[in-house]
């Protein structure tokens, strides 16, 4: 079957994407001036916008490509992976949204250095952000790659090498006040460009008087494996989404553009708006994709039905049209999150290795962006939504524990936490590894190492608590008083 | 020159406002002071909030967690349809997303509450 959509819609809908997103980001230079500027826009963003922005960096390409392919392959389980992207989400805002944006950190090493008053905590927590920054941004790549093949024919490292360079470009010249602007912008475009396409299949085939859901067929689940260890994996990926969202870096960096606590609370409330609104698109191309792209789940290659479902069901221009309207929004998507990854990622890298100046931002803007396109470009495509589901199980067993219990647990002590980490971090890579060389090697992969989340995060919560109490190190002298400073509103005389 | 924006330090040497109304302590000067009072009321707050949150979480995820026990339990609600669509795709792939909103709404008036309360607290003190 011909997969190819016309190279033109192609090249035109990627180079729109891309100029939009240069010029935006370049408006946003005329504003930057300060290092404080790079980093977080001068905590004057509204709420709509950041929450606008903060939508724009957190649906990626597992949530634009990746979820209608999983429900395409998957059924009804693939729900549980946008219920736990937003839930988790929700997660942060009841137990980390308020008194992260209160702690007066720029980053999450930042907020371990000063939770816990110890420099090789921060050295610990920086290597996991990089660590786990890297990790997410592959995925993108990977996504950016399968579009920009299947729409334009060239070759997948276009894509890839593509995003890295438009991203660094753009926050090489306005830092993270661009950067808000270009994902405010992003997160409309990404719904529209989902939106159009299927509110136009919906009427096409209403008007045809054609079932949408093929009478039914599309939810029969002769088509999904029913394991005996399916709650197991349900229950272990929903724990990792759960708990994963509250530490990634990309995520979090958006908290201190809020000007306060309650702010951030309201920022977060928005976003869980936003989130459900999108969420409902991606689940209906996978439903139609059941019917009229079933091809897809054999050949493997589901993350697909998203870019080729409108082209299935128009012919001709019309058909063009909409193709280039999902691919553009896919394309965004991974613009928007690898920027965001990239940036949070850069604030980590210069403060660790450059001092934290203007220069050093760029220079770690430049790392933060070559080594996972190096990565990308060394490993194969796998199922986007599977690779994302293991970085938040990664997020979920190292700096989530660090975050919920640096907020809430007066006993924590450096050396717990760092324990912690690196346990969790162990535990959750190792399993990860271990996955992917067994089947790498063809061989059959257990679900407690596909779904390592409901093991590796209690672990690392156990070791640090254990180790905490058990006197590892001391608590911190000012602990207190910190921990009064994450939970204390600030002071508003004017309201 | 404003000190609305940020705490700072009142000096108490005569009454800010007309009305004779006793002079506010900044908040962040009392627990500066670290003063028994302030330790315990902060301690309070931190525990309302917690006490929220797991609420908030743990409510969410047993009517979350509610849905597949529900469907293994009663398997013909798998059988039903609302416009053409089973019921267990209707519950989670529409039904989550009002129930996260409600939460985080409900959430977010409470601990504001919690903390309004906070203040009002540390005002009498």
């Amino acid at each position: 079957m011909d997969w190819e959509v016309s190279a033109g819609v192609g090249y035109a809908a990627l180079a729109a994407v891309t100029a939009a997103t240069l010029l935006i980001g370049a408006y946003g230079l005329r504003i930057s001036r300060t290092t404080s500027d790079f980093y977080v826009a001068s905590r004057t963003v509204k709420p709509w916008w950041n929450a606008s922005a903060i939508g724009g960096e957190y649906l990626s390409a597992a949530s634009f490509l990746g979820i209608a392919g999983l429900v395409l392959v998957s059924g009804a389980d693939a729900l549980w992976f946008p219920i736990g992207y937003t839930a988790g989400y929700l997660m942060l805002l009841l137990f980390v949204a308020a008194p992260l944006r209160r702690s007066g950190a720029y980053t999450v090493p930042d907020f371990a250095r000063a939770r816990l008053e110890s420099l090789p905590a921060r050295r610990v927590t920086s290597l996991l952000v990089v660590a786990v920054g890297w990790l997410y941004i592959v995925p993108q790549l990977h996504g950016a790659a399968l579009t920009v093949s299947l729409t334009t024919g060239l070759p997948g490292w276009v894509g890839s090498a593509a995003v890295v360079v438009i991203v660094c470009l753009s926050v090489l010249s306005g830092g993270m006040r661009s950067i808000t602007f270009v994902q405010a912008f992003q997160y409309w475009l990404k719904l529209a460009a989902l939106a159009v396409p299927v509110l136009f299949i919906l009427f096409r085939l209403g008007a045809e008087g054609t079932s949408w859901t093929g009478n039914g067929a599309a939810f029969a689940s002769g088509l999904d494996p029913v394991m005996a260890d399916s709650i197991y994996r349900n229950v272990s990926l929903s724990i990792a989404l759960l708990c994963g969202t509250l530490g990634l870096p990309h995520v979090l960096v958006r908290f201190y553009t809020n000007p306060d606590g309650v702010s951030a609370r309201r920022t977060t409330l928005i976003v869980l708006g936003l989130l459900s609104v999108f969420y409902v698109f991606p689940t209906l191309y996978g439903i139609l994709g059941r019917i009229y792209l079933p091809e897809l789940a054999v050949e493997g290659n589901a993350d697909a039905t998203v870019l080729l479902l409108p082209a299935q069901i128009f012919d001709g221009a019309a058909g063009d049209l909409l193709a280039a309207c999902v691919t553009a929004g896919a394309f965004a998507a991974f613009l928007s999150t690898s920027s965001g990854l990239i940036v949070s990622l850069a604030g980590v890298i210069s403060q660790e290795l450059f001092r934290g100046s203007v220069r050093g931002f760029r220079a770690g803007t430049l790392l933060a962006g070559a080594v996972p396109l190096g990565l990308a470009l060394l490993t194969n495509t796998q199922a986007l939504a599977g690779s994302v589901g293991m970085v938040f199980a990664f997020t979920a067993s190292t700096l989530c524990p660090l975050l919920l219990l640096g907020i809430w647990w007066r006993r924590l002590t450096a050396a717990g936490a760092v324990a912690g980490m690196l346990t969790g971090a162990l535990l959750c890579g190792g399993a990860i590894v271990a996955g992917g060389v067994l089947s790498l090697s063809g061989a059959a992969v257990p679900v407690w190492l596909e779904q390592p989340a409901a093991w590796t995060v209690p672990a690392a919560f156990a070791v640090t608590v254990g180790a905490s109490l058990r006197g590892a190190g001391v608590v911190p002298a000012g602990t207190a008083r910190f921990l009064a400073r994450l939970h204390t509103p600030e002071r508003r005389v004017s309201r | 020159m404003t000190a609305e924006n940020r705490p700072q330090r009142v000096r108490v040497t005569a009454p800010s406002r007309p009305g004779s109304a006793p002079p506010v302590f900044p908040v962040a000067r009392e627990l500066d002071e670290q003063s028994e009072v302030g330790e315990v009321f902060l301690s309070s707050l931190i525990r309302s909030q917690l006490r929220l949150a797991l609420v908030v979480a743990g409510g969410f995820g047993l009517i979350l967690l509610g849905v597949p026990l529900l469907l293994a339990a009663v398997p013909e609600i798998g059988e039903l349809a609302a416009f053409g669509i089973p019921v267990p795709w209707l519950l989670l792939g529409l039904g989550v997303y009002p129930l996260v909103i409600v939460s985080g709404a409900l959430y977010v008036r409470s601990a504001n509450r919690n903390e309004s309360r906070f203040q009002d607290l540390l005002d009498d003190a």
